[in-house]
């Protein structure tokens, strides 16, 4: 399931184009007309649209997968450090909760691409493949991006009073605070987007028009 | 129009219906929650600035949480452990070990599940470990189906409840208590626990003899000395990583966090040393880093000046720098901790985003009133104290069939802390109510698991069984242990001192409260 993660989702990417590709070219000659034409150029800049989001998200998370490694280290570290050199700081410590908070809010969105938010699956994976498909239309367009927008517009002022304020941490030796609370609505932006990605390709798979990989595994514990 | 005290039933509706319908809990939990909170609005219970609360909870609860940041580092650490061929070399010796004696098998994947337990903490990675060790074995010899696969997987579900688990850590953040303590009162259960477990293999050895024959002796193909060094070859450098994470953390020398920060690394020290790939230089190094520490101890303890400490601390230092270098250089250790860090960023995204979601439903439930609803329904029920436990229980008992314990953590668990802490304080005192509410609630989610037919546990086991194995076998073989399971749940309600033993006592080595049964002498005083 995890093996070749770099690698994959580039992989996915040009499939679905390359099929779009192959599914407009197929029909349109034939139709002729311009309707159908406007209509495959919006499918087709659509699912760029989907493909460019996701290739962001794929970036972010490639860099937060490293925070992970880049936290232990520093909290490791620091522990050491502190014990046999009295050396530490409230910086040092910081730097680590912002790198989960990177990780929480950046890293959704790849998770969300991947598929792999825990799900009540009881009744889900008796549904047909179509079926699920459409659950995951709908409840994006119902759940998910409401959340995310509604999220992201709450948050907003909270971010804004601590860069108007321009907020510092109030341990000697902190770091700068607003930045961090800037991860929250721009993380919720993100992952609406991503959403928007996701509903694009569910229904260019409804449809026919793209070959989706839909399938969900419960995450391992 | 919906008069307030309708709100908090229909929430808690609500939310059985919106989990049930299959997609990403964490985002139908936040619709659930802002969608209510809307009607809210709409009624006039509170206002639009009212959700402003969310955000700054998200942030100050979860995103700048520090313990929440012991998720990824343990994710990662039985990440690598998994898959650096531990568990395989531990099974291999003890089963050869203990073989010959009835049901010696079932005694070797019960320890070495305990023992794997108080280091990493993923049943998943525990369960396959030991089933595609164990199994083959444990056919050959002709065990009963049954007890090898239930003996499998509710021995991998003891990672749970022993320190240093994740839902150890995740329900002291939920409860509001110290991570540590709750860690000394999960002692006294796990080690109840693999007792148990034992005993039932071993009455099962007299009543039905030919279930759990003996492995003639010359099966071994490891004998005498060889056999010791193997098995000590695994425990000792286990034995040193429970130290690194536990014993630093009991004596105050890490937080929690850090604790597992230090465990991350040395997984990544005790997949080098068991590479093939290890070089020789590298091994001179490990050694010189391990005389290196032994000596900063003893400086440490005789107190003697300063300057030797870091000197030695720095080679230690030093040691390990180096061997994560060699760590990055072996190609095939390389792949696996990319592998190790991916899995675990989006477990950790996963599982944060759960919390959040419930964030958004816990705002608007307390903003309706929600609580005082739960409270008074909850305090009414007949028995009081134990009937609320008893309640508490059944209900998680069955959420547990389908939902995991991120979710009963984050969601459940939240709403009926303050009821507990209220109820159960007179049986066991303030300070230690909740933690003994933490620690039932652990035993009881460890069935979760194992429920056929949805338990995790078995669904592993399934995906690693040969063909052979029946799936109804997994299934009846997990039954007798759910029971067991459920035995130890009434006999943690029912002896709290199993739990409440250990706490209150003076800071020790955390090696020393493995082995230490707990003794009525240490109630704490104020219990009286």
């Amino acid at each position: 399931m995890d093996a070749g993660a770099g690698g994959g989702g580039r992989n996915g990417r040009v499939g679905i184009r390359d099929s779009v590709v192959g599914n407009n070219q197929g029909p349109r000659p034939e139709r002729g007309g311009n309707g159908p034409a406007v209509e495959g150029d919006i499918v087709k800049a659509l699912l760029w649209l989907s493909g460019a989001i996701d290739w962001c998200n794929e970036k972010l998370g490639f860099v937060t997968n490293l925070l992970v490694l880049i936290a232990v280290l520093i909290s490791a570290g620091n522990a050491m450090s502190r014990y046999a050199f009295n050396l530490s700081s409230n910086a040092w410590l910081e730097v680590q909760w912002y790198m989960f908070a990177l990780i929480v809010m950046y890293g959704a969105s790849y998770t969300l691409r991947r598929n792999e938010h825990v799900r009540v699956e009881i009744f889900y994976l008796m549904l047909s493949e179509r079926a699920q498909l459409w659950l995951d239309l709908i409840c994006t367009i119902l759940f998910l991006l409401p959340v995310c927008l509604l999220l992201a517009y709450l948050s907003w002022p909270f971010f804004k009073l601590a860069y108007d304020t321009n907020e510092w941490s109030q341990n000697a030796g902190g770091l700068i605070r607003w930045p961090i609370k800037f991860v929250l609505p721009s993380g919720f932006v993100l992952l609406a987007l991503q959403g928007l990605s996701e509903i694009i390709k569910r229904i260019a798979a409804i449809e026919g028009l793209a070959k989706v990989d839909a399938h969900y595994e419960r995450p391992l514990q | 129009m919906i008069p307030i005290e309708w709100m908090p039933p229909l929430m808690f509706g609500g939310l059985v219906l919106f989990m049930l319908i299959g997609y990403p809990v964490a985002f139908s939990l936040a619709a659930l929650g802002l969608t209510f909170g809307f009607i809210a609005i709409h009624e006039g219970f509170f206002t639009l600035d009212f959700l402003q609360a969310i955000p700054s909870r998200v942030f100050g609860n979860v995103l700048s949480n520090e313990l929440l940041l012991a998720i990824p580092f343990f994710t990662f650490m039985g990440s690598v452990l998994e898959r650096c061929g531990l568990a395989e070399d531990m099974l291999d010796s003890m089963g050869q070990l203990f073989g010959p004696v009835r049901g010696g098998l079932g005694y070797s994947v019960i320890l070495v599940g305990f023992i794997l337990g108080a280091i990493t903490g993923t049943v998943a990675a525990q369960v396959i470990a030991m089933a595609l060790i164990s199994m083959p074995v444990m056919m050959r010899y002709g065990y009963n189906m049954r007890y090898t696969t239930g003996v499998l997987a509710a021995s991998g579900t003891i990672t749970q409840l022993v320190p240093p688990s994740l839902v150890l850590i995740v329900l002291a953040d939920q409860l509001g208590k110290s991570v540590g303590d709750m860690y000394l009162g999960a002692w006294g259960p796990s080690v109840f626990q693999i007792v148990l477990f034992a005993a039932y293999t071993f009455v099962l050895g007299i009543i039905k003899p030919d279930h759990l024959p003996p492995v003639p002796k010359e099966a071994r193909t490891l004998t005498g000395w060889a056999l010791w060094k193997k098995c000590l070859m695994g425990i000792i450098p286990s034995a040193v990583l429970i130290f690194v994470v536990l014993g630093t953390m009991m004596l105050g020398l890490t937080t929690p966090t850090e604790a597992g920060a230090m465990g991350a690394v040395g997984a990544i020290v005790l997949a080098v040393m068991h590479h093939k790939e290890f070089s020789r230089a590298g091994r001179i190094i490990l050694y010189a880093g391990l005389v290196a520490c032994a000596l900063g101890i003893v400086v440490d303890l005789l107190n003697w000046p300063n300057i030797v400490f870091r000197f030695a601390f720095a080679i230690v230092c030093a040691a390990i720098i180096v061997l994560c270098l060699e760590a990055a250089r072996i190609a095939e250790l390389r792949s696996l901790i990319k592998q190790a860090y991916e899995t675990t960023m989006r477990i950790t995204a996963m599982v944060a985003f759960i919390l959040i979601g419930s964030t958004c439903f816990s705002v608007v439930f307390l903003g309706v009133n929600g609580e005082p609803w739960l409270e008074h329904m909850l305090t009414s029920l007949p028995g009081g104290a134990w009937g609320f436990l008893a309640f508490i229980n059944i209900f998680i008992f069955f959420l547990a069939f389908f939902l995991d314990f991120f979710e009963i953590a984050f969601i459940i668990v939240p709403m009926i802390a303050p009821v507990a802490q209220h109820v159960l304080s007179p049986i066991v005192g303030a300070d230690a109510a909740l933690i003994w509410f933490g620690v039932i609630l652990c035993v009881n989610m460890q069935t979760s698991f194992m429920h056929p037919p949805f338990g995790f546990a078995l669904f592993y086991l399934r995906g690693v069984a040969p063909k052979e194995v029946k799936s109804s076998d997994i299934y009846w073989g997990a039954l007798p242990w759910v029971g067991l399971q459920l035995v130890m749940v009434a006999l943690v309600m029912a002896l709290p001192i199993l739990v409440t033993g250990l706490l209150g006592g003076p800071a020790k080595d955390a090696t020393k409260i493995q082995i230490e049964v707990p003794l009525p002498e240490q109630i704490p005083l104020d219990l009286k």
